[in-house]
């Protein structure tokens, strides 16, 4: 994406480089004059727009600049250098704006890995170099990956990464200087100057939960004086009347810090916590140093005030406002008052190194911090959820999105940790339960806790049960999809002292990403897809988006119909049945299990049908489902299913290691990305050259191009690469190849125009439950522009109306009349090329008949 | 007959159709000679060309919309 986003930047530079060029022009005639070259910099100073660079041609021109001394007066130049010098002027004007060689690159520029943009923070890394994955944990650290593909990688500092930062326990400081030490060129002074003003304030200002009071807790005085002075703040805070020492006016509770003591995380190997990366290389000394240098500054003196439960909200808000966002910590193990939980991860339970990571992000200083965690599809974010609530050790509330993963939840609770049945309690509109003893875990969904319409009196009695308790842990499913409203109301209403969100696909199609950073906390760790699948924790994956042309008929149909037809026309392009039969083949000999998506009912049903392959949508019984689900996992002679949107996210098969994509939802990256993670868990996966494919079918010139692009963009800034295939190889001489013939077309052609409006929907086959959000699989808007989430809770298949007896019976049968006309106009479809080889003559004089006739037809419709 | 100054027009089967609706608002094709070609108009090349580049760029994802 780099790439693509640079060439985008070039080109909007060319636009003002036909400006450039004219004041360019001077400097390269003195340059002709043998004046010594101006240096560069004069126009350098210049404000530029953002625009990210093509960072190896920077590169490029900052090396040949480098023997361009700022100093001119320097009698030492050799002729090469004048020489050099005056040629960088003449180049310099092709980059115009992003001419960036007043970054002078430092001696051993080519050992440091990244370079950084003076404008917009974005940092360029080279992935390849030695050092590349220890800067790449830093950068991780410091800021947001943008795009991350083989060789160049692009991460962006922005105030929440800062932010994140420094919640981890990095010092602005530090910061500066691990980016310099990693940089070919000085830290610019614009991004210096941007990383103290973002770090400066955040995470100086704790809000700390200990013995269930809320304290505002800092290590610096001065900022809780400062917060003190603004009075929504004084009046939320408590004042104890404290005896001992009263000589300052604003007596602060101070005690020792925390340390991360000997907290350790379950499942981690107790030797390697300790380690902390004192075995790193030498060269990042510093990285470790930050590790050195946090604790020396948590081992002072903290300092707190107590606030009124009731305006922690208020307190919070006006803290963001005054740019102190305060950091939320739990220091659950001096919590006495909240009765622990003894769950453990089973003794065979191991978490993977980069679980680990995560974790140790979130439990840095011994305390639990709220925050995001980012995990790609199948790489076991639920046993980092189980893993944490083991840490912490108290009552849990575990939320989903939907009573299918609920109940999975429960499930893989009682698989990795040694929780006991009467300590884990389900709450859904199906079944309501309560831990026994003192303290459990509660799985529930998001819209069960959130919901403020009438409820049955049962769960009206359960929902008071989850608020008067205080809960040590919340644990949040699939974050990304909980609108902010719903969110809102979970964290007023359920007392928490700890938040951890999970998510595979930190994206949404609306934006509305950042709220989490102020609901739930900063993200605390994104893993690296490709660093993953190269390590063998998820399957290798071949991305492929196969062109299909449209046979002409469909495509003369497509360009008269209405947008929600269109995508069953292009659904159903034959070459694209073609292209489905031909890869099923292709894949099934070479011993693959495949499954087909595709989000139109009546798609899936009209290819599985044709093709001949079992499938399941929301319609299918649960019966026939389980049958179809285990032949497809133990019978060879089934290796193809084909699946609609049920098979998303709620069903799971490791078996499958082949993915086709016949149709799916308009431009939802999401929907890509969860479907890719269908087969990231392939069991085979760790098998040598194990490669799973996964294939879209495009039909050509259509909007599905548009979509299928836009689908892909979260995959590729996570270093996937998409080929296209634009013509299969073989695909002809498949022996029973399906619709041949043009008649075999048109008949399908025929079928399409026959069918309803509605089977034009997506996902009509599943109806969203109570428990069921918006953006998941059972919601109709997967983030589609345009769509509000108002129409989520639409039940989309049935629908009840009242008619009268004749009007059922039959005599309202216009409908019918209706349709039968709309397939006859396909038929004169065919005869339209005949009549285009008439002389125009004719052909306006057919054309009036044919208008007179409509005309008529249109008079006698209305007179009936 | 009047004559009428024609260009010979090759695209693909998609174009064609594409052209083929076009032509339904203000008509410029001449012949429609099979799958592959047309004869359109001379004068109004320039516009079909035009008009035909903005249908086809709506399928086209870019990174700003």
């Amino acid at each position: 994406m780099s790439l693509k986003r640079s060439a985008e930047g070039s080109y909007q530079g060319s636009s003002k480089r036909v400006r450039q060029t004219a004041d360019q022009e001077d400097s390269i005639m003195d340059e002709d004059d043998a004046i010594p070259p101006s240096p560069p910099e004069d126009n350098s100073m210049v404000p530029r727009g953002a625009t990210i660079n093509l960072s190896a041609l920077t590169r490029k021109l900052a090396e040949s600049k480098r023997k361009h001394d700022t100093d001119i007066s320097d009698p030492n130049l050799s002729s090469l250098d004048i020489h050099r010098r005056q040629q960088n002027a003449l180049v310099s004007h092709i980059f115009s704006t992003q001419d960036f060689s007043f970054l002078h690159l430092k001696a051993d520029h080519a050992s440091r890995p990244i370079w950084i943009s003076p404008e917009d923070g974005h940092i360029i890394l080279e992935a390849f170099s030695p050092i590349a994955e220890q800067a790449q944990d830093f950068l991780t650290a410091i800021s947001e990956p943008v795009s991350r593909p083989t060789f160049i990688h692009e991460y962006k500092l922005t105030s929440y990464s800062l932010y994140a930062a420094v919640s981890v326990g990095l010092q602005t400081d530090d910061i500066i200087e691990v980016l310099n030490r990693l940089s070919k060129v000085p830290v610019p002074e614009q991004i210096v100057t941007f990383i103290k003003s973002c770090t400066v304030s955040y995470g100086k200002v704790k809000l700390v939960l200990k013995h269930n009071k809320y304290f505002v807790e800092s290590s610096h005085p001065d900022i809780l004086q400062r917060l003190l002075k603004d009075s929504v703040i004084r009046e939320a805070r408590i004042i104890t009347t404290q005896t001992d020492n009263s000589i300052r006016a604003n007596t602060f509770t101070t005690s020792k810090a925390p340390t991360k003591g000997n907290l350790v995380i379950p499942g981690t190997k107790e030797a390697e916590k300790r380690k902390d990366g004192k075995s790193d290389e030498d060269l990042f000394t510093s990285v470790v140093g930050v590790e050195g240098d946090e604790v020396d500054e948590d081992d002072d003196n903290v300092h707190a005030f107590q606030i009124k439960d009731t305006q922690i909200d208020d307190v919070k808000k006006r803290c963001n406002e005054l740019d102190y966002p305060m950091l939320e910590e739990y220091d659950f193990r001096n919590d006495t008052l909240n009765t622990n939980l003894d769950i453990d991860l089973k003794p065979a339970t191991v978490i993977r190194p980069y679980q680990e990571t995560s974790l140790s992000k979130m439990f840095g200083n011994g305390r639990a911090r709220s925050g995001i965690i980012v995990l790609p599809c199948g790489a076991g974010k639920t046993l980092v959820g189980i893993t944490a609530a083991c840490t912490i050790k108290k009552s849990c509330l575990v939320l989903c999105t939907s009573s299918v993963s609920v109940m999975q939840w429960k499930q893989q609770f009682m698989q990795w940790s040694n929780v006991t049945d009467r300590q884990i309690a389900v709450f859904t509109a199906d079944q309501k339960e309560r831990f026994a003893g003192e303290s459990g875990i509660v799985v529930s969904t998001y819209s069960m806790v959130a919901n403020t319409h009438n409820r049955s009196h049962e769960s009206k009695k359960m929902m008071e049960f989850l608020t008067s308790r205080e809960w040590g842990f919340i644990l949040l499913d699939e974050v990304h999809v909980v609108p902010a409203q719903m969110f809102r109301r979970v964290v007023t209403t359920i007392k928490a002292h700890s938040k951890l969100g999970l998510t595979a696909t930190l994206v949404r199609e609306d934006d509305k990403i950042a709220d989490l950073n102020y609901m739930i906390g900063p993200k605390l760790y994104e893993a690296n897809w490709m660093d993953l699948a190269a390590k063998g924790h998820i399957a290798n994956v071949q991305c492929a988006e196969v062109w299909c042309q449209m046979t002409p008929e469909f495509y003369h149909e497509y360009l008269r119909e209405q947008s929600r037809k269109r995508m069953l026309l292009y659904c159903m392009n034959p070459k694209k049945f073609q292209a489905c039969q031909f890869l099923i083949k292709y894949h099934e000999d070479r011993g693959d299990k495949i499954i087909v998506f595709s989000d139109n009912v009546f798609a899936l049903e009209a290819y599985a049908k044709r093709l001949g392959k079992p499938y399941i949508h929301g319609g299918t019984g649960q019966v026939e489902r389980m049958r179809v689900l285990s032949y497809f996992r133990s019978d060879p002679r089934v290796s193809t299913i084909f699946l609609s949107k049920v098979g998303d996210t709620s069903i799971d098969l490791p078996e499958a290691t082949c993915l086709i994509q016949i149709s799916s939802h308009f431009g939802s990256r999401r929907q890509e990305a969860q479907r890719l993670g269908r087969i990231l868990r392939a069991k085979r996966r760790n098998d040598e050259g194990f490669n799973a494919f996964f294939y879209s079918l495009v039909s050509k010139d259509t909007q599905e191009m548009f979509y299928s692009t836009k689908r892909q963009q979260f995959l590729i800034d996570q270093g996937y690469a998409f080929k296209v295939i634009t013509h299969l190889d073989g695909l002809e001489e498949l022996p029973d190849l399906v619709y041949r013939t043009k008649e075999e077309q048109i008949e399908l052609i025929q079928s399409v125009l026959i069918a309803n409006e509605a089977d034009a929907d997506l996902g009509t086959d599943i109806k969203s439950g109570e428990g069921d959000l918006a953006g998941t699989v059972t919601s109709k808007d997967f983030g589609m522009p345009g769509t509000g989430s108002s129409s989520s809770n639409r039940f989309p298949t049935t629908h009840r109306t009242t008619g009268s007896l004749t009007g059922l019976s039959g005599a309202q049968h216009m409908s019918y009349i209706e349709q039968n006309k709309s397939v006859n106009k396909t038929l004169p479809k065919a005869s339209s090329s005949q009549a285009a080889q008439r002389n125009k003559l004719f052909m306006k004089r057919d054309k009036n008949l044919q208008q007179a006739r409509k005309e008529r037809a249109a008079a006698s419709g209305s007179g009936t | 007959m009047r004559a009428i100054k024609g260009v010979l027009l090759t695209c693909d089967a998609a174009v064609k159709q594409i052209l083929l609706i076009m032509n339904e608002q203000q008509s410029f094709i001449i012949e429609d000679l099979d799958d592959h070609h047309l004869v359109i108009k001379a004068d109004e090349e320039y516009r079909i060309r035009r008009q035909l580049e903005t249908e086809l760029e709506k399928n086209t994802y870019t990174l700003e919309s």
